[in-house]
């Protein structure tokens, strides 16, 4: 099966300072995107993240390793034709309105990637910049510097989009729009590679992930085969019985306005405590399973190593 | 203590406007006060100790001929600058300068030599400038026209000017005035014979009756020139031999010491006086 | 095409740019107070306001060949806006290539309305039309090509004050070739001058675009120099816009 993008045993060492200091980003990195699925590529600041997004991108020339795009060299301009790239923290032209951008964007690719104004409407309307198409660019607030930066990324319509940190600084209702686009994105068949540091995101959305940890892989998968299913503790919400009361079920955590936060840690615990609530009349308010998330796993790898 | 916000505009406390206003008139009362100072420093007098040389021109990165211009019009003003004493100390030096940033600008070598010649007394430092405009720029006959003037009314070397004068004359596109130039300073060194050859060809070339009257005039006056010369030391030989004055042209004829009495161009005789002994012509040359 | 678009939006941008602004003002009044600094000299006036009209429009021009052409490459590169340009499908000299194109529209724009107000003013005081400053402005402009090639160059991997002082340098060198040739003829013939000698062939003689003296003194100059002074000019930029892209093509872009 042909790979969207794979990348084998990348190497990068930066020399930094006047008086070179060598520092070794990436230390081997070999991971693998599938067509159609969104890959979460992931770990702390720092850890080569953008790096390895510009060595696929073509802004960094890694010393080792190999890139292949779609199987094709990953610096050939027909690579460089299946793929958008949105940046981090992206900045673009100034005086430059949103249209103009994009109209700009759109001439560097070849002729026969016909790219015309009504395309150019319909990614404005896309990533929700309709009303300021035709405001300078340096009037846009971070989260439409963002929005701009997915549609010039999405502008000759390729088959791979890698976004660097793409929900950074935006609001909730703004990445709830993002991630949305993502999602539809791999409804269209594309393939979407994204890193973050932001767990949720990656968690709510993402196919596969790989984890990476000062320049090395340490972990990649799906999702369900990193995170397990198990329950870690159930959450229970109650009022009418007292804390002291539940201390032989579990954790009572906080009390406030005669409700009680009660954490269970063994599952058999939990029926014995709705039995003593029924008997006692009293109320259960929630109850809530807690698995192991995203950042539990994260958490504690980083604590291992 | 006021508020300085006021009514929505922004009033500046008391005190910075008061110092504003201190600190502007003291300045501008001081600048009056300095200005009557005498100072003994001329502005863009650093000038002068410009080294001069070859390569100067290179050094001011391609733009030599602003450079020129500049210190040349700084030179016009320094030297209409009656209360610098010594400004002719280095006209020599400033104008060579102004040369050889750009040869080939011909106002400085005359406005140059001018003040040279004129202003500061020194005529050989103007023929010095011209030299130097005739050898950068050998087709303007300008220079040596100008620098025989200076030979002849100023230093009143007839010889040079004549080589001045011929040199004038041999530069293609110099006017006819050259020749006749030339012509009379050959007469002033008292070559009669170059004088006469000359004024004989533009009599025979020129095509200006007004120029024709004035060669045959000069012709006359050289003719005369010669010949009274020739009896002004036949007389003296005489005197030498006998102790007086011969009582007439012919006795010079009778004694030998000349061939026979010469006419002037009109075939005229010369008029003598025994008792003084001079020679003069009957007709002055310019009222023929 | 695609150097076509980058050349186009980097002119727009360029042309924004306040400084050129002010420069040309620079410029405009020199040349009109030359009209003035005429007055005040005995003899020929015109060739005062030639004279600094040429060597405005060349100072100034180069000038702005530097500032804007030093920012150029490094203003991407510092804001991160070249991320998005060069993952798309262009070759990186296409980039460049772009860059350049599009500086140098903007300084003949630049020129040619500094030359409007200067033969304007020309025109006043001899009432013709003198082509022959004509060429001298295109040598000038021959001269800006390199200097904004060599602005380019440094452009790519030096913060901008240095890559003006570098820019200038390479002003002032071209201009200082005389100095290297009196030197070697000084020398005792023996490797020494040989090195010396591939080095004075090889450092950019830039008088060989000045010819502002010749013209305001109407001297002819042969057609020959003036063709093979064009072709210098092109192919040393050439070469220096080779440099460029040799420098920015495995450039690493943290």
């Amino acid at each position: 099966m042909e790979t969207a993008l794979k990348t084998e045993n990348l190497h990068k060492t930066f020399k930094l300072g006047f008086i070179p200091k060598k520092k070794a980003v990436l230390k081997g990195i070999s991971f693998s995107v599938i067509p159609g699925e969104i890959f979460g590529y992931l770990g702390p600041n720092g850890a080569g993240k953008t790096t390895t997004l510009k060595c696929v991108t073509g802004l960094i020339f890694p010393d080792k390793g190999n890139i292949d795009i779609f199987g094709r060299p990953h610096l050939s301009l027909e690579a460089k034709e299946k793929i958008g790239f949105l940046p981090e923290n992206p900045y673009f032209y100034d005086y430059l309105t949103a249209r103009e951008f994009l109209r700009f964007c759109s001439q560097l690719f070849p002729k026969k990637t016909k790219i015309k104004s009504p395309r150019i409407l319909e990614l404005l309307s896309l990533v929700g910049l309709k009303e300021v198409a035709d405001l300078p660019l340096r009037k846009f607030s971070k989260g439409m510097l963002q929005r701009a930066g997915f549609a010039q990324a999405l502008i000759h319509d390729p088959e791979m989009v890698i976004l660097d940190e793409p929900l950074g600084g935006l609001d909730p209702i703004g990445r709830k729009e993002l991630r949305d686009i993502i999602v539809r994105l791999k409804e269209e068949g594309k393939t979407v590679l994204l890193s973050s540091h932001i767990l949720q995101d990656i968690e709510m959305i993402c196919d596969r992930v790989a984890i990476i940890l000062n320049g090395e892989i340490i972990n990649q998968g799906s999702l369900q085969d990193l995170i397990s299913q198990k329950v870690l503790f159930t959450e229970i919400v109650l009022s009418g019985v007292e804390p002291q009361e539940l201390t032989a079920f579990g954790e009572p955590l906080s009390t406030f306005g005669g409700r009680t936060l009660l954490k269970i840690f063994e599952e058999d615990k939990i029926d014995n405590v709705l039995r003593l609530i029924h008997s006692r009349e009293a109320k259960v308010h929630s109850l809530v399973p807690r698995t192991e998330t995203l950042e539990d796993l994260f958490v504690g790898i980083v604590k291992n190593t | 203590m006021k508020r300085p916000f006021r009514d929505g505009k922004i009033h500046p406390p008391f005190f910075i406007v008061l110092f504003l206003l201190v600190s502007c008139g003291l300045f501008m009362g001081l600048k009056i006060h300095i200005d009557h100072i005498p100072r003994k420093s001329i502005p863009g007098a650093s000038v002068i100790f410009i080294p001069s040389g070859k390569y100067l021109k290179y050094a001011t990165f391609g733009y030599s001929s602003l450079a020129a211009d500049l210190i040349y019009l700084w030179a016009i003003q320094y030297y209409s600058d009656y209360s610098i004493t010594e400004r002719y100390l280095y006209l020599d030096h400033i104008f060579s300068i102004i040369n050889e940033l750009d040869p080939r600008y011909l106002d400085p070598y005359e406005v140059g030599a001018q003040i040279a010649a004129f202003e500061a007394g020194d005529v050989n430092l103007a023929l010095k400038i011209l030299d130097r405009g005739m050898e950068k720029n050998p087709d303007e006959w300008i220079f040596p026209f100008e620098a025989g003037h200076y030979a002849r009314n100023v230093k009143k070397d007839f010889n040079l000017a004549r080589n001045y004068f011929y040199k004038a004359s041999q530069i293609k596109g110099s006017p006819p005035l050259m020749r006749r130039l030339y012509a009379s300073a050959a007469l002033g060194a008292e070559d009669y014979q170059t004088a006469w050859n000359t004024w004989l060809e533009i009599y025979q070339t020129t095509r200006d009756e007004k120029i024709k009257k004035l060669a045959s005039n000069h012709l006359y006056q050289v003719k005369s020139a010669k010949d009274i010369t020739l009896l002004q030391e036949a007389i003296e030989a005489y005197k030498k031999r006998y102790g007086h004055h011969p009582s007439d042209l012919e006795q010079l004829v009778k004694t030998g010491l000349i061939r026979a009495v010469p006419r002037d161009l009109d075939d005229e005789n010369y008029i003598y006086d025994p008792e003084t002994g001079n020679v003069e012509s009957v007709k002055i040359w310019w009222k023929r | 095409m695609k150097i076509k678009a980058i050349a186009l939006n980097t002119f727009k941008e360029a042309i924004r740019d306040r400084v050129l602004y002010l420069l040309l003002f620079f410029a405009a009044v020199c040349i009109i107070f030359s009209r003035l600094l005429a007055l005040l000299t005995v003899g020929d006036r015109v060739k005062i306001i030639k004279d600094v009209g040429l060597s405005s429009l060349s100072f100034f021009g180069a000038l702005m060949a530097i500032i804007i052409g030093t920012q150029l490459v490094y203003k991407e590169i510092d804001k991160k806006t070249v991320f998005s340009l060069l993952s798309k499908p262009i070759h990186r000299f296409q980039f460049l290539l772009g860059k350049f194109l599009g500086l140098v529209l903007t300084l003949f724009i630049m020129m040619v309305l500094m030359s409007v107000i200067f033969l304007v003013l020309v025109f006043f005081h001899t009432f013709t039309l003198e082509w022959n400053l004509l060429a001298a402005i295109y040598f000038i402009f021959i001269e800006y090509l390199l200097v904004t090639a060599v602005a380019v160059l440094f452009s790519c991997f030096s913060t901008p004050i240095l890559s003006s002082i570098f820019s200038l340098s390479f002003y002032l060198i071209g201009h200082l070739s005389w100095g290297l040739e009196t030197l070697i003829n000084k020398m005792s013939p023996g490797l020494g001058k040989t090195l010396f000698r591939i080095l004075y062939h090889f450092l950019p003689d830039l008088q060989n675009f000045n010819f502002k003296t010749e013209i305001v003194h109407h001297i002819p100059v042969p057609a020959k120099l003036y063709i093979f002074s064009t072709v210098y000019g092109l192919f040393y930029t050439f070469f220096i816009l080779t440099l460029a892209v040799w420098i920015f093509r495995r450039r690493d872009f943290i």
